[in-house]
């Protein structure tokens, strides 16, 4: 019983350890972007301690920012967990943003063109943004399975794909209004109500919109499948190793298939719920970059759920932020893009810390450790 | 329609000068991003950030060119971007040890947003910026081979950047399979391990490989912003890196295969510009046409290379068994 404690009491102390270390790198990583930062705003002429105070006013600071980095948000955590479902079961899928936008299509169709009471056609509309996002998933996965094409070209592909078939149906079939390029728009009964339309004291001037719930809800499903289940289990194997999950009897095709697809779907349920609950039609291009933003956010947390979601949190409080920055003192928003990018260079870049370490054994006296890892990309 | 109505149509629509000078011209950003994947694919690196590395030569080739009214120096400056993200790519990904598609899929996003932002740092402006104080390069016609009947115009009037990438493939070629350096980044991609034995310094191959890389991408950006066309558009690489790739894939890492493979691209890009101009089918379907043709040629391609890898495996256990 005792070995039993004593050994446990060192892998905790093994793995504080490492959590310690992690969490020092990571923590550099954002202090080193944002100097970086730092220096592209002294070199646009504004002062970059008032910028960085507004950013998180703005986003933080306020109910009203609240509820806009919550709206922001809410998309991002769904392409975020989308792209790390993928990430971890080793598929790079950089098509989570042409899924988003499919899902968001077949969503609106199925929002206007269909008419059912709300019980039956509000989980029918974010159903069918579900089935849009893995379908638009599908060719790149079987290309991938079948034939062993890269799904990083594939994927981006389809990406540029998507964009031109939706404006082609914004423009064409499914346009509403001979003036503008957009839909007609979806039924009330498929409306994801905002904070507003209960109590227009919640949430006042913005568009937050209960489908933050949805999000949340989605991330508890994933982090208990992740943790808990033969399944969860089995994507986190295959992305570890495939070559030894086969050989553990797990199916690989079906494991890389049923991840990717449902990837495409969670990110196509982003999708959905983005225009049941802000915009409830679709403008051709109302908005890109969702599905970016969520592999940099996936990226950004370390390609873990918990982690994602709170990277997401994150990037949606610095792209509210940002809004009243480029309102009031005309710093583009695409900064809060760059800082993001530095701290996920930095953070990836764990060969970087190394000098650290090197520091260290220098003092303690030891020999530096040359490693041949940097030899196998 | 008959036989001549037929050749007639072809005639005016595929197979004609122009067409063909359209699809050297299209084909110039997909050569050098194609020769930009290849370098890396054959020091054994996966590198996907060409699309990244393109936006960047094509934003410095602008500002060199704006800056100094000359295009000399927007050629040097999209050099110096090719050779600066490069390095810190290579830096990242194989002295930091970051995972390299990681980093790659990081760099593509920060591309897009970090030119983006210059465009409205610089000039305050959004979507897409020209000037008159930008130079872009002029057509060259060349000396002689200008007045040869229907060979001149096919192969004379082109911008320099077309001309360069010409240069490139056959430079490439050389270097590959002509020179010791040629030599060791070839060991180096198919065996790090026995050409490390051999005293080959891995490292150091593959650092040079993706700094060669950024160069190739900052040309095909180059060509985009200052041959295509003159100023920067947001996103203007369009994809063009990752085509890049496919194309290299149809190649086998040859670079006078990157070359043709690079034709039909150009050639599709030139269909689709006379398909817009006739208003035949909805303008969204001709630019979804690149992509298209992409995914269409992968498959095609891997079915065969697949078929045609296992014929060769049934060969030779027929002649073992025979043996």
């Amino acid at each position: 019983m005792a070995s039993v404690t004593a050994s446990f009491t060192k892998s905790l102390q093994r793995n504080m350890g490492y959590l310690f270390k992690r969490s020092l790198s990571i923590i550099l990583s954002i202090l080193l972007a944002v100097l970086v930062g730092s220096l592209i705003m002294i070199w646009y002429k504004q002062d970059p301690i008032e910028i960085y105070k507004q950013l998180l006013i703005g986003a933080f600071g306020s109910p009203r920012g609240l509820f806009i980095t919550m709206q922001r948000a809410t998309p991002l955590i769904f392409t975020a967990i989308s792209s790390t479902l993928a990430f971890r079961t080793g598929v790079f899928n950089v098509g989570v943003e042409g899924q988003f936008f499919i899902g968001a299509i077949t969503a609106t169709f199925v929002g206007y063109a269909v008419h059912l009471p709300t019980v039956i056609h509000l989980p029918l509309t974010i159903f069918a943004g579900f089935l849009g996002g893995a379908a638009w998933a599908y060719i790149p996965t079987i290309m991938r399975q079948k034939l062993g094409v890269s799904e990083i070209i594939t994927t981006i592909m389809t990406n540029y794909i998507a964009t031109f078939l939706i404006s082609w149906l914004t423009n064409y079939p499914m346009r509403a209004t001979p003036t503008v390029a957009e839909t007609p728009f979806v039924q009330p009964t498929a409306t994801l109500p905002q904070f507003v339309d209960i109590n227009p004291l919640i949430g006042k001037g913005t568009q937050a919109h209960v489908g933050i719930f949805l999000a949340i809800a989605l991330v508890a499903i994933m982090y208990y499948i992740f943790k808990r289940t033969k399944l969860g289990y089995e994507w986190r194997m295959v992305g570890l190793s495939s070559l030894f999950s086969e050989f553990g009897g797990i199916s690989l095709n079906k494991t890389f298939i049923g991840g990717m697809l449902i990837s495409g779907g969670i990110a196509g349920i982003g999708g959905a719920i983005e225009i049941l609950g802000v915009w409830r039609k679709y403008k051709d291009l109302f908005a890109l970059g969702f599905g970016f933003k969520g592999n940099l956010a996936s990226l950004l947390g370390g390609q873990t759920i918990l982690g994602s979601t709170f990277a997401a949190l994150f990037y949606g409080g610095m792209e509210s932020g940002s809004l009243g920055l480029e309102w009031s003192a005309g710093v583009p928003r695409q900064l809060i893009d760059i800082v993001v990018g530095l701290i996920i260079f930095f953070m990836a870049a764990e060969g970087m810390w190394d000098l650290l370490k090197r520091v260290k054994w220098a003092r303690a006296g030891e020999p530096v450790r040359r490693t041949t890892e940097n030899l196998e990309v | 329609m008959d036989l001549t109505g037929l050749i007639d149509v072809l005639q005016r629509y595929v197979f004609n000068i122009a067409n063909i000078q359209g699809m050297l011209r299209l084909a110039t950003p997909i050569i050098l991003a194609g020769l930009c994947a290849l370098i890396t694919d054959r020091a054994g690196i996966l590198n996907i950030a060409g699309e990244g590395m393109i936006l960047f030569g094509a934003w410095f080739a602008v500002a060199g060119s704006y800056f100094f009214e000359s295009n000399v120096v927007g050629l040097i400056g999209g050099i110096l971007s090719g050779l600066l993200v490069g390095g810190l790519f290579a830096l990242f990904s194989l002295k930091f040890r970051a995972n390299i598609i990681v980093m790659g899929i990081a760099i593509n996003i920060f591309a897009t947003s970090a030119t983006i932002f210059l465009t409205r740092a610089v000039w305050h402006i959004a979507g897409s910026f020209s000037d008159a104080r930008i130079q872009g390069f002029d057509p060259i016609n060349l000396p002689i081979i200008k007045d040869i009947p229907v060979l001149g115009p096919i192969l004379s009037g082109y911008t320099f950047p077309v001309y360069l990438s010409w240069i490139l493939i056959i430079l490439t070629a050389i270097f590959l399979y002509r020179t010791p350096w040629g030599l060791h980044l070839r060991a180096v991609g198919e065996n790090p391990q026995a050409a490390e034995t051999l005293g080959i310094n891995v490292g150091l191959v593959r650092f040079l490989a993706v700094m060669a890389s950024g160069v190739f991408a900052a040309l095909a950006g180059v060509y985009l912003s200052l041959g295509h066309l003159q100023g920067f558009v947001d996103n203007m690489a369009a994809g063009r890196g990752f085509i890049g790739m496919a194309v290299n894939t149809f190649a086998g890492g040859a670079p006078l295969g990157v070359f043709l493979s690079s034709l039909l691209f150009g050639f599709v890009d030139t269909i689709g510009f006379r398909l817009q101009a006739e208003r035949i089918i909805p303008i969204y379907f001709i630019s979804m046409l690149p992509y298209l043709v992409t995914l269409a040629a992968l498959t095609i391609f891997t079915v065969r290379h697949q078929r045609a890898a296992r014929v060769k495996m049934q060969k030779v256990a027929a002649e073992k068994a025979a043996a």
